[in-house]
């Protein structure tokens, strides 16, 4: 499995200028808000399923 | 970088900012922020000499995010994406491809978590080519956080794109960004827009 990949200098250069690193200052910051916003999960109103989705994906393994 | 996922190893400083990124976007649109959310939003200090389309979008985000008021964020959510019966917008794959939910786009995608060992958590009764579960998709991806437990090669990354995401989350953020009901998930829809520009941009470059 070619789990790590030929990655060109050109595109970690482009992704850079792209402003893909303008977020990462706020790191820690967003996954705090995220965090705040897990236990607000009252029922019935809003995006039901949606709301439900949160993470989900990420934590599914085999 | 302090992000503490249990997998950081392999994963390049530039690929772990788009996981950040996708994550970002995803987190926005799973349901609107709250007041706390909103404080911390509008906190975040984005870099101000990048002039980039991102940068550009996200300062509108967070700039926005300290001006709107928690229950009006609900309301145009809600008007957004939820509605009576339907909201403005319906942020499925299959219905942005075929003008009906369910269809073969889902299909297609089910294949591919199949494969690539991502599985709907139990209850969740949502499609999963919704636009927020294909974000977790990429972020997960990215990390290597399914069932593979390592970063998924960009190839792979750009395939799992090419056929998931790339055919129409640029017309669903289009939308997003255009609408005039929330000011708020306009500026969302220019990030995801930008977002989606970059990652199409950047999978041309490996060759």
């Amino acid at each position: 499995m070619d789990k790590k990949t030929p990655d060109s200098a050109d595109r970690r250069n482009f992704l850079k200028l792209a402003g893909l690193g303008t977020l990462a200052s706020g790191a820690t910051v967003v996954a705090g808000a995220a965090e705040a916003a897990a236990p607000s999960q009252d029922a019935g109103t809003g995006y039901r399923e949606t709301d439900h989705v949160k993470r989900v994906y990420e934590t599914a393994r085999f | 970088m302090s992000q503490s996922t249990s997998v950081d190893i392999a994963v390049a400083p530039e690929d772990t900012d788009r996981a950040l990124l996708y994550g970002f976007v995803g987190r926005l649109l799973q349901t609107a922020p709250d007041a706390v959310d909103l404080k911390t939003l509008s906190g975040i200090t984005p870099d101000a000499d990048d002039v980039s389309p991102i940068g550009d979008a996200l300062r509108k985000v967070t700039a926005l995010a300290g001006e709107v008021d928690e229950a009006a964020l609900k309301r145009q959510y809600h008007d957004l994406f939820v509605g009576l019966g339907r909201g403005e917008l319906v942020p499925f794959g299959s219905y942005y491809l075929t003008g009906f939910l369910n269809e073969k786009p889902l299909a297609d995608l089910r294949v591919a978590m199949s494969k690539l060992g991502i599985e709907r958590a139990e209850g969740v009764k949502e499609p999963e080519d919704h636009i927020v579960a294909l974000m977790q998709m990429m972020e997960g991806l990215i990390l290597g956080n399914f069932g593979h437990e390592v970063p998924l090669s960009l190839c792979e990354q750009r395939t799992f794109f090419n056929d998931h995401i790339g055919k129409w989350a640029s017309h669903f953020f289009k939308d997003l960004a255009a609408q005039d009901t929330s000011p708020f998930y306009a500026a969302v829809g220019e990030l995801g827009q930008a977002m989606l520009d970059v990652e199409t941009e950047a999978f041309e470059m490996i060759g």
